[in-house]
């Protein structure tokens, strides 16, 4: 097996979907994680300044979340079971990744009444159209999983992404016309290895 | 794999669908007619420098409401591959590369081609904020901005790879879409609205993104467009 370290902030942030699908794989791995006050010290090491960051075995890094994810994944097989099925899987990953792109703006929004008019714009105009989309494909794939028939790092990710920030920060109403992928996001939290990592890691404020 | 490689590196001229045994899938790319700084421009560069034939499907602004619905979710660029609909952008990129040779020779030099085209990903993004801003002088601020914070520090960066990995490509020892990817993004983008002045400093960067523009494959494929779809601005 080969020895990971995942560097990141002590944040869920976009960090987390590493974490998850390693813990889902039962493959061990190096948390590493500092405070923001920490980061000068680390930032000049990361290949584009930036984190998440792998290292593998001590010498190669790797940056990009979802690179890093999707490497993962495709070692621990969780990326689906060909190329098509793989593609669409990177598919629901990309869309996740324009849907947590869409809730920076009202996040760093420092007045609480506007920053919930933000919050309810992006529920309007993107998160729900979307989670529309999804429900229709997940009802047509037989409404288990996003791609074919078994888990993949695409249901790790609306796990993820759908735990923090999107109900974080609008609840679990966020779901009222998407019952099917309610069901799977309750599915993948209730899975004992990602349970018990949900249960015992830090308690962080994002 | 290993014929494709071979019909590849003695000219794409002459691979064509009746040097396969096997079929050809039929591709449709769907995008908005916009030429050059579109999402889907990776993909086409990758069809072209693969020498696989491909159906350039662009349509109107005001064509986009009937298009909408029958999209995954409700955005474009997609793929249609014999009937069946990929969505995103990147995941389509990745999926042609992985097939077509372009995505480095085993999964680590893949996921260092998916870390690049994520970087140009996150660039592209960045630009949007100045690219959508309506008040000229406004946007004039935002792009020097976007210019001097965003740019000119990747650009230390990927020149710091280049160097490090010391053999003209950004990943492994060949052409990967992640070269396709910075020179559609820097050569395409960033030189055509700033100039060249951002590469000064950066000689490797520089000779990646003229190499890649003068493949033959990429050549073609770039006079092709170009004369069809002349630049909006």
């Amino acid at each position: 097996m080969p020895g990971y370290k995942l560097y990141y902030f002590n944040v869920r942030g976009r960090g987390e979907l590493s974490r998850l699908i390693l813990h889902y794989a039962g493959v061990p791995f190096d948390d590493f994680r500092f405070e923001g006050k920490d980061w000068p010290a680390f930032k000049s090491k990361m290949p584009f300044g930036q984190v998440p960051v792998l290292e593998v075995d001590g010498e190669k890094m790797l940056a990009q979340s979802h690179t890093i994810a999707r490497y993962l994944a495709r070692q621990h097989g969780l990326a689906g079971q060909n190329d098509w099925e793989q593609s669409q899987a990177d598919m629901y990953v990309d869309c996740i990744y324009d849907l947590h792109g869409a809730m920076r703006t009202p996040t760093w929004e420092t007045d609480p009444v506007k920053q919930k008019e933000l919050f309810d714009k992006v529920n309007q105009d993107t998160i729900q159209p979307h989670l529309e989309k999804v429900e229709q494909h997940l009802v047509k794939n037989g409404g288990g999983h996003l791609v074919g028939q078994g888990l993949t790092w695409a249901d790790i990710a609306y796990y993820a992404y759908f735990t923090t920030p999107i109900m974080t920060r609008l609840g679990g109403e966020v779901f009222s016309k998407a019952p099917q992928l309610k069901k799977l996001i309750e599915t993948v939290g209730n899975n004992p290895n990602i349970k018990k990592y949900v249960e015992t890691r830090p308690v962080t404020s994002g | 794999m290993l014929i494709e490689t071979f019909y590849r590196q003695i000219g794409s001229e002459i691979v064509t669908n009746k040097s396969f045994k096997f079929s050809m899938p039929v591709y449709k790319l769907h995008y908005f007619n916009n030429p050059r700084r579109g999402r889907a421009e990776l993909s086409r560069l990758i069809f072209s420098q693969a020498g696989v034939q491909f159906e350039d499907v662009r349509f109107s602004h005001s064509e986009w409401p009937n298009i909408k619905p029958t999209t995954p979710f409700s955005q474009v660029p997609i793929l249609e591959v014999d009937g069946q609909v990929l969505a995103q952008s990147n995941a389509i990129a990745r999926y042609l590369a992985r097939k077509y040779g372009l995505a480095g020779k085993d999964e680590w030099e893949q996921a260092q081609t998916d870390m690049y085209i994520e970087n140009i990903h996150d660039l592209l993004n960045a630009a949007a904020v100045p690219f959508m801003e309506k008040d000229p002088a406004k946007q004039k601020e935002l792009y020097q901005k976007f210019m001097t914070d965003t740019i000119a520090s990747h650009v230390v960066a990927v020149e710091k790879q280049l160097k490090k990995n010391n053999t003209g490509y950004l990943v492994g020892k060949q052409l990967t879409a992640a070269d396709l990817a910075y020179y559609a993004f820097f050569s395409d983008f960033i030189e055509v609205k700033f100039g060249g002045a951002f590469l000064k400093d950066a000689p490797l960067l520089k000779s990646l993104i003229d190499r890649v523009k003068a493949l033959p494959n990429i050549k073609k494929w770039t006079e092709f467009r170009d004369s069809k779809y002349p630049e909006e601005n």
